[in-house]
């Protein structure tokens, strides 16, 4: 395994970044996404939380920063974090921040609404 | 004054000073990224309003791009759906107009949808997003959240008009006004 890191771009389709680093469990999600092919880029970060809950097994950070997604890339994002949830329920331990713009209050709603969809705690953390 | 150019002086009589931006043709990944842009550049005195724009604009003109049962004869490999697009500016508010061919098979559960969506408050429309999110993307389930997050984002309810083309199609728009 390791560390997984995408280089955001914002062009036609906008990709968000991503810095998934093993060693130190930290796990970042930033920028914008709208992509062409939602379901086939999420699907490696998946891949890497489940592998890292199933093998490694140390502490996860997981970071968001994203300021723009669609409803799309929202699926995508819940089933993120179902996997860190399920982690959480084996005992694994996870930390959720999600940074957001202080005047976006829709933002602010959506991530309430993930803490309700998922039962997972998460960190407002506005800017 | 020949045929074409009246033609085209009645529309502009039509898109007026209220008009910000108007398109009709093919919305394709390229057409959403240049709208895209200028919509976050005209609006940029208003930080706000500008992200709801731009959100509704996404999942509106996608909705036109994936599901209008008129495709752009550009490139007939793909599907690049047919629509037309409105953005009007007024003292206290601004309105998003897309328009496009919908196959009249689908027509009535589309306005059930829109119907459903209207008749619902701002805690029952977010449950109601919860719970279709939950279901695996399918294809019109995609459109139909969309919708709702349209709903959400312009906190306004959405305006639909349904005028019937022929045996096959009729010819549906979509109007959401959006509080500056």
């Amino acid at each position: 395994m390791e560390d997984l890191i995408i280089e955001g771009a914002h062009d036609n389709f906008f990709t968000p970044s991503v810095n998934f680093n093993l060693k130190t469990g930290i796990c970042e999600l930033s920028g914008e996404s709208f992509l062409e092919d939602t379901v086939e880029f999420y699907k490696p970060l998946i891949d890497w939380l489940e592998s890292y809950t199933t093998t490694v097994k140390k502490p996860i950070a997981f970071i968001i920063k994203l300021t723009y997604f669609n409803t799309s890339t929202s699926r995508c994002i819940l089933d993120l974090l179902n996997v860190l949830k399920d982690y959480e329920d084996e005992g694994g331990e996870v930390v959720v921040n999600w940074h957001y713009d202080e005047n976006d209050t829709d933002m602010e709603e959506d991530i309430e609404d993930y803490m309700i969809d998922t039962g997972l705690e998460i960190n407002l953390i506005p800017f | 004054m020949n045929a074409k150019n009246r033609n085209l002086y009645d529309y502009l009589n039509f898109v007026n000073q209220d008009v910000k931006i108007s398109y009709k043709g093919p919305i394709d990944e390229k057409i959403l990224a240049v709208i895209g842009s200028y919509i976050e550049v005209i609006l940029n005195n208003n930080p706000q309003a500008s992200r709801k724009l731009f959100k509704i604009f996404i999942e509106l003109a996608q909705n036109i791009s994936y599901y209008s049962a008129e495709k752009s004869d550009f490139a007939p490999d793909k599907h690049i759906g047919y629509g037309t697009l409105l953005i009007m500016e007024f003292p206290d508010s601004y309105s998003f107009i897309t328009g496009n061919a919908v196959l009249n098979d689908n027509i009535i559960p589309l306005i059930e949808k829109c119907e459903f969506i209207n008749s619902l408050d701002r805690e029952s429309l977010r449950e109601y997003k919860r719970e279709q999110r939950r279901h695996p993307q399918g294809n019109l389930g995609n459109a139909h959240i969309g919708l709702i997050q349209v709903a959400l984002t312009a906190a306004n309810p959405l305006d639909i008009e349904v005028s019937p083309l022929d045996d096959e199609k009729s010819y549906f728009s979509i109007a959401v006004k959006i509080n500056k």
